[in-house]
This record gives C-alpha cells, structure tokens and sequence, in this order.
C-alpha cells in the first residue's frame, strides 16, 4: 500500500507495518495489487464506504474453512504475468512455463469451484482460461508435473518413435563394439570414456577402435573410437533427434499462440485473481479481529466506541492480558491529560489505527465508529522519530517534525501529540502546546495533544479530555516482579477517557506508580513529603 | 565387477539411499565416478535419481573449462536441474517446479522420457539440499549427488554416504594428492562425541587459530563441531590437529570409498601404487575407474 499519507515516525507509531502484514495478500497477483493501492483520501468516502463492507460481508458470509482454502490455492498459484508477456511478445514458451500456466488455470478453476455457492462471488474463469485449460491438459502429469506428451500432436509419438529406434541401434553398435573390445582386453569398460593399459598388461597389439591419447612409461591412456556401423547409427540417431526436437516445438508454437491470442483475458484473470487475494485478505483480517466498517463521513471527525490499538490488542493477549477498549469523539484539536501508564498513548494510536483502517478500505477494530477520511494521518512525540538522527536533541526533532506537518499542509489532517514539549520548562512548555492548538485550529485539523502539562485546554480555549487513572492505589507485590506490579496497576487503572472541564487536573499518580513500580519506600516517602511541601 | 558396481554395493551395505561425491579439487574424476556408479545402477535396474549441488552450469558466468560436465542421461532417470538448464529436446517430464533457487535460478524436477545429455543443478544451501535429496527419494530408490565439500553436512546423520575422489590434477606429487585426501577423509570420518565423557562444544567452526589454541593448553576434553565439515583444517594443519586433540562432531559422516584419477592435464602418477597407497592411507577401499584398480 502507498502510504503517502504517513511519514515514516507516524508510520511507524501507528503500527502500518504490523497491519499491512495482517492484512497482506498471499498470491503474486494479490501482492503486486497491494502495493499499488494508495489509501482513500478525501472525497473517496463512498469508495471507502463499499470496500469496508464489502470486506465485511466476506468476514461474514464466507466460513473460515473456506476462506483459508481459497487462499491456499492462492498462495499456491504460479505468477504467470511474465510467461503471458514472453508469449505476447512472439516468444516459444518453455515446458515450465506451460507448466505454469497450466496450474494457473487449474488454481482459477479451483477458486471458482470454491466460490460457486457464494453469491458474493463471480467466476473469474473465462473462455479463455477454459481454452487454454483444454489445450494443455494433455500435458498434466500428477498434481505437479507436465509433459509434452504425445495426446498434443500424434506427430510427436512418431518422432519419439523413430529416435528411440534410432538409439537402440546405436547402443547396439556401441555396445557390440566395446564387448568386443572389453573381450579382447579381458576388463570391463563399461561406462568409460577413456581408459588406462598398464603396459604390463597390454596384449601384443591394441584391438581395433582403441586410440592411444597419451604415452608413459608404465601405462597408456586410450579412448574408444567410435567404429563405421557406430557412426552411421550415431547420424542416423542426431537426424531422429533433430525431428523429434522439431515436432516438440511446433507444439510449443501452437501453445504459445494461443497464450498469445487470450493474452488479455488471461492478464485480466490474473488481475481478477489478484483482487480476490486482497479482498479475502482483509477479510480475514476483518473476522480474526472481529472489525466492523466505520460509517465514513465527509465532515471532520473521528468517532469510536470499543476501539482498540491491534498491535497492542495481539501482544497483551499473548502475554496473558487484555486490551481495555476504547471510546473517543473527536471534530476537532483537543487536549488529553491523565497519569503515567494511563494509556494515553495508546488512545493517540488507537485513534491513528482507526482512521488509517479506514482509509485502507478496511472494516475499524471497534464496536462502531464513524470517521471522516484524512490526507495526513500525523504522529508528533516521544520515541518515534529516530530516522531524524542523533545530532538533535529530542526537543528539536520535534520541533522540526512539527514544522514539517505545518509545510507539508494537508487539506485535512488528523494528528496526534504526545507529550509535546515534555522537555522544555513547564512554563515555555504549556506556552507551546496552546500555540500548537491554535495552530491546529486555524488549520481546522481535528487530533489529541496529550500532555501532562496543566493549562494547556483553558489556555487554548480547547476541549480537555482525561484518563480517569487509578481507582485506588494497589498493593505492591512482593519480590519486586514486574509483571505483577504491571498486572496490579492494569487491574486499578480505569483507562476511561471523557470529557472534563478545562481547567480540571488530572490525577496525579506518578509516585503512587513509582512505589508500585518497585521504587523504595524512603525515596517514595520523600517524594510524598517533598509533594506536600 | 565394476568399480560402480562395487561402489553400489558398498552404499547399499551402508544402507544408504544416497551417495554424495565429493573431490578434494577438480578434474579428480568426480564426475567419472558418479557417471560409473549411476550406470551400474542402470544396468541393475535401480531407480536413480541424480542432482547437483555447489555451482552448476551457468554459462554467462563460468568459462568452459570450469562448467561441469553434462550427464548422459537413461530414460526413466529423475534429476534436479535449473528451469533455465532444462533441455527443450528431448523434451523431459517436468515432475514438480520447486521453490527453491541454485545459482542458475530457480530449480525444477525432471524425468527424462529419452536418452540424452543434461545438466544437473542444485541449491547452495545445506537445507536446500536436504529438500532436494528428500523430493528426488520420492521418486527414486537410489539419489546420486555430484556434491561439494563444503555442502555434505545436508547429509550429515542421515542414511547418505560419502564417495571421495582424488587425483593428479590437484597434487604435484602422489605424496601430497595422498596427504590431501588422507587429510579430508580423516576430518569427514569424525566420530560420535560420547556424551558420558568431558566435552567442549564448539560455536561454529573450528578454525586453525582455534585449534592451535587447543593444541597449546592440551586439551584432552572432546572438542565437539555440529558436523565434520565444521573442521575447517586441510592438510597438515588437519592432520595435526586430529593427532592431538579428540575431534567429535554431533552428526557423523559415512565416507565409504575413495576413487582415484592418476592422470591429470598436467601430470600422471603411477595407477597400481597410487590406488594401493591410497587405500592404505585413508583406510578405505580405493578404486582407479580409468585403470581398473581396486585396493583395500
């Protein structure tokens, strides 16, 4: 997929590597499709809109079994594109390039067989897949192998014929020549081509058809000639094989032409198959991650309940744990506060992976969402922007990020800050987030800014969202495992993001998070105490 | 009896399904060796099968007096080839296309339907080769690889056995051709580790500076290698090393036979006291195809 609508920070922050995969297609056809596509911008809502549910219904109406079969033959399917290009261009296609495009056609009369009963589906076979189905099939051997047998043209059987006529009669002579010879010797040379005497040995005179190659004193290194009867055999074998080389051929011109003939529909079955892989793909996608299509709206906005981050989702439950899904309503640039490992990080992804799945053309990992499509989808904070080099420090790479979101100046950007400024004075700090939203503003650019920062929302006149944090202060577990302490804080966190007046403040649970965290209890009290000071 | 004859026979005593030929340089008559033991197999009517590994016959990139030689092939024959190796006449049943790649392109499996000349490619990779080798048993009673040294460790611990060819053309003295392959077969020969006993395993190869480390704080622990062909010593330096430290490997090898070629482009030695020397060195029987010898 191009992605031009995510630099590579923001591509990298919003996991687009992790669902291009989950949602790559299997076959060549498939592939080559999917890195053409370009996401769907602005003013393709509808286009977004059928491909999300068409997406959908597949996830819905194909069972797995089937879906995983029709992909098998998929992933199994040669790419014939540059065999039907050869052919089209006057080239005598090889036997496995035959062989190819006979397993083409044989993956395209499968997948049709697959899909028959879906009515979602249309057949991708044609006449000329049927065509060229037909006139390769005498050369199927097994399930994997192809012949240029002799059901292509009788005059083949004929040729072959002659040669292996023609070849008996030369092994005869052959052999009848070194029996004699291996006789008078008194040693086998069966399979030699040259061959040592020793001089001790060594009859009186060396039987005729012996050449001497070379001389040494104790031995001499001899070759068979070949004898008058094994020459005439030898031409008379070369001329079978040159014919029966010749019929071969005119089979292959005869396959070939016709490859050339249906070169159109055969590359636009090909295509056909190619979009098949893609759609099934994202079906698959779709029903692995229980996806549902968001409803694309062409007024700025991004809208979910019960989203979530999938790259997160998939590695917490592998560990063990669970996603805490999430609802946001976003039309324009607000601000989220809320404790440490309050997620709300993961709330700027979520929001970022929702809107670029729908601008895949993809059904969104959440319960219901309705989302206007961007041209940027940007990522401005911490962690994601090492490509820029470690001559600047952390605070100017996001400087010069955020300077080049301004220049690039989507029409309608979907942006998502985190923690801004973190490293700057808390004064100058707040001075630049509000800054940066009235930016935004201006820019009509809906997004989040999170920070920890206070003032910011009244500051800038913006919404206030917060993470609710911690419903209580858990117990801290005992030999300072980490995993507990992680599984502690997630079961007394409340990941909740709503709404707050502006100027309300955000729990502040940093050091109850520290002394949980494994922290000792004299820097934890001291911290405390320096707190109520 | 044929030398492929009695080649056959040893690696049928073996219980092998598979013989790799391997060379201690080139024009040592690898090929001549494997062309006697495929035709013996022939003439017995077992199934061969035949393949390829290390570089094949690429014509943009190899000068004709490297590329190795083409196999006159029986009807009925499978071997592994390049998509671009294959012959278009006579036309051959293609049996499969693989995925794997030689250095030729892309690899496919044949059976020749004619008799007739063909070229024998195969993947660079030990793995590969071990598909290779499992694909052509499927069809096959007996798979005969024209292989590399540096490539036999795909049939380390497995029913397969090791044909080794030595010869003139590498050695400037019988000596020294005696010296190399008596080297070679000494490394492939490499027992068992015995687990009851004090070990060291070795991470990789072991290499000459390593080995002389060992050497130097005689070390009487077995030093263990994944397979022999992880012993990256020859000549002295391997003859050496094996004296004086216990080499193990967790895979064994089957070296079971060496061929030897007394004449070369350049100079010959004296056929019926090489192969006798030969064979007394190495402890293996040995087998002079050209001249008809045999030792034990």
């Amino acid at each position: 997929m191009k992605t031009a609508m995510l630099d590579a920070a923001s591509a990298a922050a919003l996991g687009t590597d992790w669902l291009e995969a989950a949602v790559a297609p299997v076959s060549p056809y498939g592939e080559r499709l999917f890195a053409r596509r370009a996401p769907f911008v602005p003013g393709r809502e509808a286009e977004a809109q059928e491909s999300a549910e068409r997406v959908a219904a597949v996830a819905q109406q194909l069972d797995p079994e089937r879906l995983d079969a029709v992909r098998g033959v998929l992933a199994a399917s040669p790419d014939v594109a540059s065999v039907v290009a050869r052919a089209s261009l006057g080239e005598t296609l090889d036997d496995p390039s035959l062989l190819e495009l006979l397993r083409f056609c044989e993956a395209i009369e499968r997948v049709d067989a697959l899909l028959a009963a879906e009515a979602i589906f249309g057949p991708i076979g044609s006449e000329a897949v049927g065509a060229l189905a037909g006139a390769l099939a005498p050369g199927k051997r097994g399930p994997r192998g192809f012949y240029l047998a002799e059901g292509f043209d009788p005059a083949l059987g004929q040729a072959r014929g002659a040669l292996a006529a023609a070849q008996a009669e030369l092994e005869s002579a052959r052999g009848r020549q070194a029996e004699r010879i291996s006789a008078e010797l008194g040693r086998d040379l069966a399979g030699a081509d040259e061959f040592i005497l020793m001089r001790a040995d060594m009859p009186a005179a060396l039987p005729a058809g012996v050449r001497v190659v070379r001389e040494a004193a104790t031995y001499l290194l001899c070759a068979l000639e070949l004898g008058e009867k094994s020459i005439a055999a030898l031409e008379r074998r070369e001329s079978a094989l040159a014919r029966a080389g010749a019929a071969e051929e005119s089979v292959r011109e005869r396959l070939s032409a016709l490859v050339r003939t249906h070169a159109a529909q055969l590359d636009a079955a090909a295509a056909a198959l190619g979009e098949l892989d893609v759609l099934l793909s994202a079906a698959r996608f779709a029903r692995t991650y229980q996806c549902a299509p968001a409803q694309i709206v062409s007024d700025v906005g991004l809208a979910f309940q019960g989203g979530r981050f999938l790259p997160l989702a998939v590695a917490l439950e592998a560990d063990g744990r669970a996603f805490t899904p999430l609802d946001v309503a976003l039309h324009d640039a607000v601000v989220l506060t809320g404790p440490n490992m309050g997620g709300k990080s993961v709330c700027l992804q979520t929001c970022g992976f929702v809107a670029l799945c729908a601008s895949y053309g993809l059904p969104v990992p959440a319960a219901s969402a309705q989302t206007a499509l961007f041209d940027e989808i940007a990522w401005l904070g911490m962690g994601r922007d090492a490509e820029l080099g470690g001559l600047l420090s952390s605070f100017a790479r996001e400087v010069v990020r955020m300077q080049e979101i301004f220049e690039r100046n989507a029409p309608r950007l979907l942006i998502l800050v985190d923690e801004f400024a973190r490293t700057t004075t808390p004064h100058e700090g707040t001075a630049l987030c509000i800054a940066l939203l009235e930016r935004l503003r201006e820019r009509n650019a809906c997004g989040l800014l999170a920070t920890h920062l206070g003032g910011v929302a009244s500051g800038a006149g913006a919404r206030h969202f917060a993470v609710r944090g911690l419903r209580g202060i858990a117990a801290r577990p005992p030999a300072a495992d980490l995993r507990a302490a992680l599984a502690a804080l997630a079961g007394e966190m409340d990941y909740t993001v709503a709404e707050v007046g502006a100027d309300e403040l955000s729990g502040g649970d940093a050091i109850a998070l520290a002394a949980l965290l494994g922290a000792d209890g004299r820097f934890v009290n001291a911290a405390y105490r320096a707190l109520s000071q | 009896m044929t030398a492929g004859d009695e080649l056959l026979d040893l690696a049928s005593a073996a219980g092998a399904r598979t013989i790799f030929f391997v060379g201690t340089g080139r024009n040592v008559g690898k090929t001549t060796s494997l062309r006697a033991t495929y035709l013996a197999a022939c003439r017995r009517g077992v199934r061969g099968a035949l393949a390829a590994i290390g570089r094949d016959n690429d014509g943009a990139e190899l000068a004709p007096a490297q590329r190795k030689p083409r196999i006159f092939v029986r009807a009925g024959t499978v071997f592994a080839t390049a998509r671009r190796l294959l012959a278009r006449s006579p036309a051959s049943e293609i049996l499969a296309l693989s995925r794997l790649q030689g250095a030729s392109g892309p690899l496919l499996y044949a059976r020749a339907m004619e008799e007739g000349s063909c070229d024998l490619a195969g993947p660079a990779t030990a793995s590969g080769v071990r598909e290779v080798v499992a694909e052509l048993q499927e069809w096959s009673d007996l798979v005969i690889v024209d292989g590399a040294v540096d490539r036999i460790a795909a049939v380390a611990d497995s029913q397969g056995v090791i044909v080794i060819a030595c010869g003139a053309a590498t050695a400037h003295t019988p000596q020294e051709a005696i010296d190399d392959v008596t080297a070679l077969v000494a490394r492939l020969r490499v027992e068992r580790y015995d687990p009851a006993k004090p070990a060291l395993q070795l991470e990789g190869a072991l290499t000459a500076s390593r080995a002389a480390e060992l050497v130097a704080r005689r070390e009487t622990r077995q030093i263990v290698v994944g397979d022999p062909t992880q012993i990256a010593l020859s000549g002295k330096a391997a003859r050496r090393a094996l004296e004086r430290l216990d080499l193990r490997c967790l895979r064994p090898l089957r070296p079971v036979a060496v061929t030897v070629s007394s004449i070369g482009p350049e100079r010959s030695f004296e056929p019926r006291a090489f192969v006798r020397d030969v064979a007394a060195a190495t402890g293996l029987p040995a087998f002079d195809l050209y001249a008809g010898e045999r030792a034990a």
